[in-house]
């Protein structure tokens, strides 16, 4: 019973951080229909600017947040200008969003490759090998430290979304972005700022993912199949539906993990993505949006 | 189009002649007198023959890609970035028959391209219930739980690969059946893309791709033909992947299923001009050449995976319809590249 209970947390815990990293994902899908497959490739730029941060400044992964995430918001806010108001009148805008974030992608890992090489890299600050006993629960420091600071961040995004003017106008573009710009809502400047935010969210993502897991520049085809796991099952576009995804295929794939053995853990993600799309194109939570 | 021809005969230039038909049967003629004789006209011409050759045969194979690939995206618009899949299915039948049975993969290449295209007709079944950017992402999830099961398989050696036995052969020619039996199947993809482009399947095929519901309403079993455009779509990259799996002697799923691989069809297909027919064809020919080119120059480097990303984002931004496709609309497209 222990043995199950330990598994739980340490899926728990993960799925945290996971929740962060695909509530990204989904808000930019949910505000401007854009099925980001760049979002990992992304996430890795922070962890790689994370690795440069403490090998250069030795500076705490979780301090250097402070520094990606405003970058990586200012340069979600230039891609989005740069690249996809151009797309909008294409009659395939969705299809087109994948293959232009496809493209960014390569891109993305290309340029890491030739700067850091393909080996692998982490960041070990001193609790990214500690942990802490809670009873009869094995913690690591460095799991509980990322999954407090996602969550964090996701009642952040939470109370921005809830609470303030710009965040209403964000909810009400998911909602109804035709209805939107009739009420006064700026679509454009609501869409930049969106995907700023979800980049942010990478951002941190990024620098959390950096002291839990080695990475490499190939690695984000992982992470990426993973995330659209987690948001399909969720519903794309919901971002309660994304956090309960999360949690939900975390703890399952630890379980796998647990049973089969570590190298078919990425299963649970494929196989769930993949029946969903089968089943229920428009995920379990989400609303009927036409994928 | 005989009917036509006869015509031409006895009454010379005719109203109902397609502009250009000569054009077309001259280039036709040029371009396989190229591809056939070009390991004779390459003799003298370059000292390093094998090189040269490699380079011919991997154009041919990613014309035969990319064109099968094009009878599924180009023609019904459905984008799959998961068609390395029969390229690997058609590599590991071949190397598995060759491996254990000792079959020669040349002789084997027919039933390593119907293994793809039953593997594709199975999995076109599956995936094809969801439509646009869902389709997509369900051909990369396939392609990753296909990357999962073979990178486990021991029976094909899991990820540390297969080895197969060298193809009995004078070393300095040795390159050459390689490139004939490409060559075979990119005239083969080809001639499929040519004939289902011009049949009623292939107008069922645009129909789907230009307005699905219409297309059903219209009396197209939409459903049956969108499997049937998968499977064909999936035979000749089975048929490539064979020989393509027998020139290197060693296979490796990561080979076959890197991600890479499926963007490059894709990228060959969009910048020569995605459901043309010549479309594939001539963006096979200047990625490779372009990126031959390259890799001369400057040596083999990572920033080749940039440059292939930033002309798919530079052709979607600036270029959607290709080269064929934007010099169609704009009237310019040279008799001799329009074959649809």
């Amino acid at each position: 019973m222990a043995h199950w209970l330990q598994i739980l947390v340490l899926g728990l815990l993960l799925g945290g951080v996971y929740a962060m990293m695909a509530s990204g994902l989904t808000l930019l899908f949910g505000v401007m229909r854009v099925v980001n497959l760049a979002h990992a490739a992304f996430i890795l730029i922070a962890s790689y600017m994370t690795y440069a941060l403490f090998e250069g400044l030795t500076l705490d992964p979780m301090i250097s947040l402070f520094v990606t995430m405003p970058l990586m918001f200012g340069l979600g806010v230039g891609l989005y200008l740069l690249l996809f108001p151009r797309l909008e009148e294409s009659p395939r805008y969705v299809e087109m969003t994948v293959l232009l974030t496809f493209g960014l992608a390569l891109i993305v890992e290309g340029l890491l490759t030739f700067t850091f090489t393909g080996t692998f890299r982490s960041v070990r600050p001193e609790y990214a090998s500690t942990s802490i006993m809670i009873g009869d629960l094995f913690v690591p420091t460095s799991q509980l430290y990322a999954s407090l600071i996602s969550f964090a961040l996701l009642i952040l995004l939470w109370v921005f979304l809830r609470f303030t003017k710009t965040g209403t106008a964000i909810r009400a573009t998911m909602q109804n972005r035709a209805a939107a710009q009739i009420v006064g809502v700026n679509v454009r400047r609501i869409s930049a700022l969106s995907f700023g935010l979800g980049m942010s969210l990478a951002g941190a993502a990024g620098s959390l993912l950096s002291f839990m897991f080695p990475f490499f520049p190939a690695r984000h085809w992982q992470w990426i199949a993973l995330l659209l796991a987690l948001i399909v099952l969720g519903g794309m576009g919901s971002i309660k539906g994304a956090v309960i995804g999360a949690l939900l295929l975390a703890v399952a794939s630890a379980f796998v993990t647990d049973l089969v053995g570590p190298t078919w853990s990425p299963i649970t993600f494929y196989l769930t993505l993949f029946l969903i799309l089968m089943v229920r194109p428009q995920g379990l939570f989400g609303a009927k949006v036409r994928l | 189009m005989a009917v036509v021809e006869e015509r031409e005969g006895l009454l010379g230039e005719s109203p109902f002649r397609k502009p250009g038909t000569r054009s077309r049967r001259v280039t036709l003629i040029v371009a396989l007198g190229l591809v056939l004789f070009f390991p004779l006209i390459a003799i003298p011409l370059f000292d390093s023959y094998a090189y040269v050759l490699q380079v011919g045969m991997l154009m041919l194979m990613w014309i035969a890609m990319s064109s099968s690939w094009n009878i599924i995206g180009g023609f019904a618009g459905y984008i799959s970035l998961g068609h390395g899949v029969f390229f690997a299915i058609g590599g590991y039948a071949a190397g598995l028959a060759l491996a254990h049975w000792g079959i020669s993969p040349f002789l084997f290449l027919p039933f390593a391209g119907l293994a793809a295209m039953a593997v594709g007709f199975l999995a076109g079944l599956i995936t094809l219930r969801t439509r646009g950017p869902a389709f997509i992402v369900a051909t990369i999830a396939m392609l990753f739980l296909f990357l999962l099961w073979f990178d486990n398989w021991e029976f094909i050696g899991a990820s540390s690969g297969l080895d197969l036995p060298f193809l009995q052969f004078p070393v300095q020619w040795l390159k050459v059946p390689f490139y004939y039996a490409m060559a075979l199947c990119a005239i083969g993809a080809v001639y499929l893309a040519y004939r289902v482009a011009h049949s009623k399947f292939g107008l069922g095929l645009r129909a789907i791709s230009q307005d699905e519901t219409k297309a059903e309403v219209a009396g197209i079993n939409t459903r049956w033909y969108k499997v049937w455009a998968f499977a064909l779509s999936a035979f000749f990259i089975g048929v490539a992947g064979a020989i393509y799996g027998y020139s290197l002697t060693h296979l490796r799923p990561l080979t076959f299923f890197a991600i890479a691989v499926a963007a490059r069809m894709v990228l060959m297909a969009i910048i020569g001009g995605r459901g043309t027919v010549a479309g594939p064809v001539v963006g096979a020919i200047l990625i490779i050449g372009v990126n031959e080119f390259a890799v001369r120059q400057f040596g083999e480097s990572e920033l080749n995976i940039v440059f292939t990303g930033l002309i798919l984002v530079l052709a979607l931004l600036f270029f959607p319809q290709g080269i064929v496709g934007s010099l169609r609309k704009s009237g310019r497209l040279p008799a001799f590249l329009d074959w649809d």
